[in-house]
């Protein structure tokens, strides 16, 4: 059995909370992503999961024991640091096999438990080299065949691929899916970069100022965040958010006024709220629309705004328009097909009602709601 | 919303404070450390309390014998030829401190200009520094002979120079800059190694050439290291033991006589470890301020350049 | 094309190298002139450079009468002791307060720093009367062991642990490994360079030491080379020849050494001084 179990754990540095009640189950064999931006405390969380960290409160339970006070090395786990920490002055053979060897394994099974990882990972031709003598995606291996050789039950990575170059970094993450298959082991995977958190994990817990905003698999994220936070985190470019006020319902959707008087329905459940409150309108660049001004004839109300860059980027092209009344720039993904608006030039913004996020002034979503006539929305809810 | 966590089990998980990382630790510096505190113990700490204990005292070199409290320091203020041993000490630190530095700069510049003959002109520099003291004061002696030295030879005249009271010092101060200047040249090297190129590349776009580049980049940038170096300089100086005591054994006339003899002499030859003890300290509370005073510097210069 | 002021400092500097170089070889370079000559030639009344006799008489005598021999083994033997102890316990020492975390580390670490602030040459008469009540007058052990005290080298060694990055110590503790086997599986084999560094400077420092052996020997047959070397005075009276032939072997293992070891001498220096080369 190989799950990890976080119950209440707490950690602080010198009165400082850097987690704050983390709960969180993850079951045998699944891929989870700690993902979160730089001090959120995923590196933290992981850390103490390795042992190289002491909890302050709460309990951690690995296979199903409480593993707060057990050693690192005796938890069942195996770390793959964001450095890769090869011992400089050993060969590659020997740095998989350091920790067997500290744990007195005979040197007939120490030999073939390395020549199997070499093999998983194609590295059989580097066993004699030293780690100097390897490449950024060699020595990664290295580190992971470190880890493989243990037998451990629970894989955890740090930030792995942070040290790669762009082109490495695609490879890889479509390796480590592979490993992932192939080994069928829990694993544990920390990184900054959604992107990756939404290619490789099977479940991504969103961290932010050492609590948990949200968990659930990349649809569930995407799809249906939670909160402000974690519709802003995921997706490139950014959700385009607009600060507006509650001014109405209709149906059992929602009315806003947004700056410069323009007012747009959103499909939530405001019940909890009231007229007159402050919300956030979240809506992502590929949901809106760009129309010339006037051309707009159905109920959908456009915003005004002015293209203040077009960039091409082959498959899509993003648009940046100044909103009339609002500082921030949004963002457009159109296709590359339809000729893009030239700079400078005014333009009116669309969306469907089904496809916005309405935020209260804490940040939480509002739930999706029908409105009368409107299609089905695709997804269900949570 | 937080699941519900037994009391007893919460409390349990707060007592066990996990040090999991940090297991046998205390053991393993136990282990590590008894070799050096024993030492320490053994060899500094204890004789520096005696020492402080034994200037309070009237002792031989072997036996201590009574309290006399702070009778021996009243001595110490009022004694000639100690603070004549310190005008000594003084006169040959003003003799050393900066001829050393200038000349270590000197050489530090020419050694990081002539980058081909690098190792040459280093290992000239430095050489001596590797060397005993005896040997230095072996061959110093040597060319100082009044008849048949070298440096009579070239200057003409028969001056013996050791045993001359106005050249004394100055000679033995010279001997000592042969002695060791490498090592100031060593860190005022570091110094010069540490000053980003870009700054000369900038500065010879800006149209600066030669002593300028010097004066505007190098000087400024090498400023705090030459502090720090006239510093150390200092303190070492201070500590003068050998040198004199070997070539003019304090002579002549105890011109040459520095602190260092003075307490040497006061507890090896006389046996009054009391008072060579109130010297000690006398000597220590000097060498200790300008220490820290050294120390402050240095984490200045780190600051620059880390 | 180079300017005519550059080129005009470059001759300035050029002569300044010769001019300094020379002054500096100068008088080893004499010192050997002198001892390969004859006896008579180093005071006869008409100056030479060079020997119009050359012999090695002089290194003969040297060699043979007095103690020069006892005396180079003497300092090889205590050199290399204080050098090994040194780097055995400074490493462990430093080890333990760069990576080890037990109470009153920053407290023992003040303390022992404190040495470097108090210069031995204060604590010479209670320490020649604990080597007397020990029974270590005028012996190795008494040569040896307070040169072993070296805040400086464990300083030294503990900033270059603290400098390796975390990620080793952690990832050896992840395999299984106990503090003492980090430090000698993990951070030995990394510091090479800085041990051999330090431990050259040491060998170095105790070969000349004076002050030390000054103190404690008491027979000619346990002097080191550089106590030693002043003695020659008495044992030889005014043989130049010989005196030098004396220097310049008392030098030559420690010239040997920088020599060889250049580069290592002077980053070991350097780092004493607590600068980076």
């Amino acid at each position: 059995m190989a799950s990890v179990a976080l119950r209440g754990i707490k950690k602080q540095y010198d009165g400082n909370a850097v987690l704050d009640s983390i709960d969180l189950d993850i079951a045998d064999g699944e891929l989870v992503v700690f993902v979160g931006p730089s001090g959120c405390g995923k590196s933290t969380l992981l850390r103490i999961i390795a042992g190289l960290e002491d909890i302050s409160e709460g309990v951690l339970e690995i296979g199903g024991r409480p593993s707060n006070t057990i050693a690192p090395s005796a938890r069942g786990i195996a770390m793959v640091f964001q450095s890769y920490a090869l011992y400089p002055h050993m060969s590659v053979f020997e740095n998989m096999g350091f920790a067997l060897k500290l744990a007195k394994v005979s040197k007939d099974e120490i030999r073939e438990r390395v020549a199997r990882a070499a093999r998983i990972l194609q590295i059989e031709h580097l066993l004699d080299r030293k780690p100097a003598a390897l490449s950024g995606g060699q020595r990664q291996r290295v580190a992971i065949g470190r880890a493989i050789v243990r037998k451990p039950e629970v894989f955890l990575f740090d930030e792995p691929l942070s040290n790669l170059d762009a082109a490495l970094r695609g490879q890889t993450r479509v390796e480590l899916a592979r490993l992932h298959r192939e080994l069928g082991a829990t694993m544990i995977y920390v990184t900054h970069d959604q992107v990756e958190a939404m290619t490789l994990g099977q479940k991504i817990v969103v961290l932010n100022a050492g609590r948990i905003e949200q968990v659930g698999t990349p649809s569930d994220l995407y799809e249906r965040p939670a909160n402000r936070f974690v519709a802003g985190f995921l997706g490139s470019p950014r959700m385009n958010f607009f600060a507006a006020k509650l001014v109405g319902e209709q149906g059992r959707g929602a009315v806003i006024e947004l700056a410069a008087g323009v007012r747009v329905q959103v499909a939530a459940d405001v019940k909890r709220a009231i007229k007159g409150d402050r919300v956030t309108l979240g809506v992502r660049p590929e949901h809106l629309q760009i129309m010339r001004p006037g051309a707009n004839a159905d109920q959908h109300a456009g915003i005004q705004a002015s293209v203040a860059l077009v960039e091409y980027l082959g498959d899509v092209i993003l648009v940046y328009a100044h909103v009339d009344g609002a500082s921030e720039m949004v963002a457009v993904k159109c296709d590359a097909d339809i000729a893009p608006p030239s700079a400078g030039s005014r333009v009116e913004l669309v969306f469907p009602a089904t496809r916005a996020f309405l935020f209260d002034g804490r940040g939480c979503v509002f739930a999706p709601a029908w409105l009368e006539g409107a299609s089905a929305p695709l997804a269900q809810a949570l | 919303m937080k699941p519900f966590m037994p009391t007893r089990q919460r409390q349990a998980a707060q007592a066990a404070v996990a040090h999991s990382s940090r297991r046998g630790d205390g053991r393993s510096a136990a282990l590590l450390l008894t070799p050096f505190v024993t030492l320490f113990l053994l060899f500094f700490l204890a004789p520096a309390l005696q020492t402080f204990y034994l200037s309070l005292t009237e002792s031989s070199l072997t036996r201590t014998n009574a309290f006399v409290g702070l009778a021996n320091y009243a001595l110490l203020v009022r004694d000639p030829s100690f603070w004549a041993s310190l005008g000594n000490t003084f006169y040959f630190s003003l003799l050393t401190v900066m001829p050393l530095t200038a000349l270590g700069l000197l050489m530090a510049l020419l050694v990081h200009r002539f980058t081909r003959v690098q190792g040459w002109l280093q290992g000239a520099f430095f050489l001596p520094y590797v060397l005993p003291i005896s040997v230095m004061t072996l061959i110093a002696d040597w060319m100082l002979q009044p008849s048949t030295g070298v440096i009579n030879q070239i200057v003409g005249g028969q001056t013996a120079w050791l045993a001359d009271v106005d050249w004394a010092m100055p000679v033995v101060a010279l001997g000592t800059i042969w002695w060791t200047v490498g090592f100031n040249m060593l860190m005022l090297l570091a110094g010069l190694r540490n000053i980003p190129r870009e700054l000369y590349e900038a500065a010879a776009l800006d149209g600066a050439r030669g002593f300028t580049l010097f004066r505007c980049i190098t000087w400024p940038q090498l400023r705090p290291v030459v502090g720090t170096a006239l510093l150390l300089q200092l303190i070492v100086s201070l500590k003068i033991f050998g040198q004199t005591y070997i070539l003019t054994v304090g002579g002549p006339f105890n011109t040459t006589r520095v602190t260092l003899h003075y307490m040497y002499e006061t507890a090896f030859t006389h046996s009054d470890a009391g008072y060579a003890a109130a010297i000690a300290m006398a000597f220590v509370a000097v060498v200790v301020a300008l220490s820290l005073l050294h120390a402050l510097l240095r984490r200045v210069v780190a600051g620059r350049n880390p | 094309m180079k300017q005519p002021s550059q080129l005009a400092w470059t001759v300035v500097g050029v002569v300044c190298s010769v001019l300094l170089a020379g002054l500096w070889l100068f008088p080893l370079l004499w010192a050997l002139s002198t001892s390969l000559r004859p006896e008579h030639e180093t005071v006869s009344a008409v100056f030479h450079w060079l020997p119009r006799v050359w012999t090695l008489d002089a290194f003969r005598t040297t060699l043979g009468a007095g103690n020069l021999t006892r005396w180079l083994f003497n300092s090889a033997l205590v050199a290399s002791l204080v050098t090994m102890i040194t780097m055995a316990v400074s490493l462990g020492a430093a080890y333990a307060f760069s990576q080890l975390r037990f109470r009153g580390r920053a407290l023992l670490f003040g303390a022992a720093m404190l040495a470097f602030l108090l210069p031995f040459e204060a604590l010479l008469v209670p320490l020649f009367r604990t080597m007397n009540v020990l029974g270590l007058i005028n012996s190795y052990a008494g040569l040896v062991l307070p040169q072993v005290v070296s805040p400086v080298v464990i300083y030294v060694f503990k900033q270059f642990f603290d400098a390796i990055p975390g990620d080793f110590r952690e990832a050896a503790v992840m395999d299984g490994a106990g503090p003492l086997r980090v430090l000698w599986s993990v951070y030995l084999p990394i510091s090479g360079n800085i041990v051999w560094a330090m431990a050259i400077v040491t060998f170095i420092g105790a070969w000349n030491n004076f002050l030390w052996p000054f103190i404690i020997v008491t027979s000619n047959e346990m002097m080191t080379i550089p106590l030693g070397l002043t003695q020659t005075y008495d044992a030889f009276g005014v043989r130049y020849a010989q005196l030098m032939a004396a220097a310049l072997l008392g030098a030559l293992p420690v010239g040997l050494a920088y020599a060889l070891f250049q580069r290592r001498v002077t980053q070991g220096f350097l780092a004493a001084s607590g600068l980076k080369g």
